[in-house]
């Protein structure tokens, strides 16, 4: 507990934001990084500079303004890269976000490698974000979702997502870490993926910040994430990609930078990772991921998820102590995310109660109304945790829903 | 407790909210409308019965949803149940404008109605969809 609270200590007076007050007096207390987590002073100094003293378009100019842009953004690159262990460069696509990753890789595998009638495993505890761009697969081309299903747990069942393989199945797209549950993938699903020859995609949206990633090793053949999950802006995200897989998949969308020689008749394509990046990118986004990578690096990952796992664990135990709670997910690991409901208690009223106290969590179908649907409720309310989180905030949350219990069975 | 909170739970909120009246479908009915809410899930269902004096006759609602939402609906319902229709849009301007958050240059409404108790939500903007939800749902039904 005590190397918790020095941890927090250490950390909370980077984020200029947690010292804010909500409704003039009460502390904030910010338990909802899993929807977007705040920034560190390096975040947002390093950006303004970069529009101060730095700024111009990349990759095209020769003027220095143009250099140091570039600069800036392939060196924010480089660091995504060592941050998921990528074996290079060429596998890491700067996109506006996860989202605009899936639906890159959805287009593009379909168009190279996909036809009508074939098959994509998915889950029912998927974001929309990884059920909608394959839904339109389904739509435009014929081609057959099958969603596997998951134990009481929140994990997914392994016997039944094994029987969902046949010859037809092309690829699997799956959350690493639900952003309901906080439940990891469990690794059988990816070696059952490899022992198929099926590629499969990871929405790391909710497990890049929170676990220590590391392609090769998960042996996953894409990966997406958003940079304002992990502390950086939003408007960026990161898809990685085999280079075998994004060499051979055609581009995504056409414009500048994209290029490799135009005439009137047609056109070749650039090389990898420009091949992926039409348009001016979100350059200042990149770069400020790339800072908010520097920040965990400093803090340590292991740090940073041993604190998490500290906080998850504990605030697990006092929720699961109190009789009105429902915790969905079971007793199994949670990653820096708690999904509940006060009985006879919408998560709504919950949340604008927490509010007035200054603490502020997620409350709603989370984007996952196939798995609300599963789980028999309309919303739920949702802890997610951060880097700056405590044990004392979780004693506070304790008291306001203790609070908040009485006042709605008044 | 703090103001905004009980601003937001009056009593006679959460009371709809616990038992929401005219929950049901009105049979028989001749104009109905599906409530919902994308962002968080809330949904509901609206049927009443128009007669040929322009006059809703009967108006229920069935949903699911937080307790401003069925507080929200159940209170329209046992507004709007007599009202010609012509007042009942007057009463849908007055209630958007109400929970908006301005209850200046109200027009039929006023301190005294139940519908003034959805003030409170002025004070969560995330909150008014909950509280409107029910009065689209109304308006989409008169255009359908």
């Amino acid at each position: 507990m005590d190397d918790s609270k020095t941890l927090n200590l250490n950390v909370r007076k980077d984020f200029p934001i947690l010292s804010k007050k909500i409704l003039e007096k009460k502390d904030l207390i910010y338990f909802d990084t899993a929807a977007s987590a705040q920034k560190p002073n390096t975040v947002i100094n390093e950006t303004n500079d970069f529009y101060k003293n730095h700024y111009s378009n990349v990759s095209r100019g020769v003027h220095t303004l143009s250099v140091e842009s570039t600069f800036r953004y392939e060196d924010a690159r480089k660091k995504v890269q060592k941050f998921l262990n990528a074996r290079s460069e060429n596998e890491i696509i700067f996109t506006k976000s996860a989202t605009e990753g899936i639906n890159l890789v959805a287009q593009t595998f379909y168009e190279k490698f996909m036809q009508k009638g074939d098959e994509v495993i998915l889950s029912l505890i998927e974001h929309h974000s990884n059920l909608i761009p394959w839904f339109f697969l389904r739509d435009k081309y014929g081609v057959v979702l099958k969603f596997a299903n998951i134990q009481p747990s929140g994990e997914i069942d392994i016997d039944h997502f094994d029987s969902l393989f046949t010859d037809k199945t092309k690829i699997v797209s799956l959350t690493h870490l639900s952003n309901v549950f906080g439940t990891e993938l469990n690794e059988k699903v990816i070696s059952i993926c490899k022992d198929k020859r099926v590629p499969i995609l990871l929405d790391g949206c909710q497990s890049a910040a929170h676990l220590k990633i590391d392609v090769q090793k998960l042996g996953c053949d894409f990966f997406v994430f958003s940079g304002h999950k992990t502390y950086g802006p939003a408007g960026i995200g990161v898809l990685y990609g085999t280079e075998n897989l994004l060499s051979e998949m055609p581009p995504y969308q056409g414009g500048g930078g994209m290029i490799g020689d135009v005439s009137l008749e047609g056109a070749s394509y650039a090389e990898l990772p420009a091949k992926y990046e039409a348009g001016t990118p979100p350059l200042v986004e990149a770069h400020g991921l790339g800072i908010a990578i520097d920040y965990m690096n400093k803090i340590g990952l292991d740090n940073i998820i041993e604190h998490e796992n500290e906080i998850t664990k504990y605030a697990f135990n006092k929720l699961n102590e109190i009789d009105f709670i429902e915790i969905h997910g079971g007793d199994n690991k949670r990653n820096s995310i708690i999904s509940f409901n006060i009985k006879n208690v919408h998560s709504h009223e919950v949340s604008s109660f927490l509010d007035v106290e200054g603490i502020a969590i997620r409350a709603g179908h989370h984007c996952c109304q196939p798995l609300m649907k599963h789980l028999g409720v309309n919303s739920t309310a949702r802890l997610s945790f951060g880097v700056y989180n405590s044990l004392e905030e979780v004693d506070k949350f304790v008291i306001a829903l203790h609070k908040c219990k009485e006042f709605f069975n008044k | 407790m703090n103001d905004l909170i009980n601003d937001l739970y009056q009593e006679i909120i959460l009371d709809h909210g616990r038992e929401p009246r005219n929950f049901g479908e009105c049979e028989p009915h001749n104009k109905s409308a599906d409530g919902h809410n994308p962002l968080c899930g809330d949904s509901l269902k609206l049927t009443f019965l128009l007669n040929d004096q322009n006059i809703i006759e009967d108006i229920k609602f069935i949903g699911e949803g937080c307790a401003i939402s069925l507080a929200s609906a159940s209170l329209m319902t046992e507004k709007l149940k007599g009202k010609k229709i012509e007042v009942a849009e007057e009463i849908f301007k007055d209630f958007t404008n109400l929970v908006s958050g301005s209850d200046e240059d109200l027009k039929v409404l006023n301190e005294e109605d139940s519908l003034y108790a959805l003030k409170g939500v002025g004070g969560f903007p995330m909150r008014v969809k909950c509280a409107t939800m029910a009065w689209h749902a109304f308006n989409q039904a008169l255009k359908d």
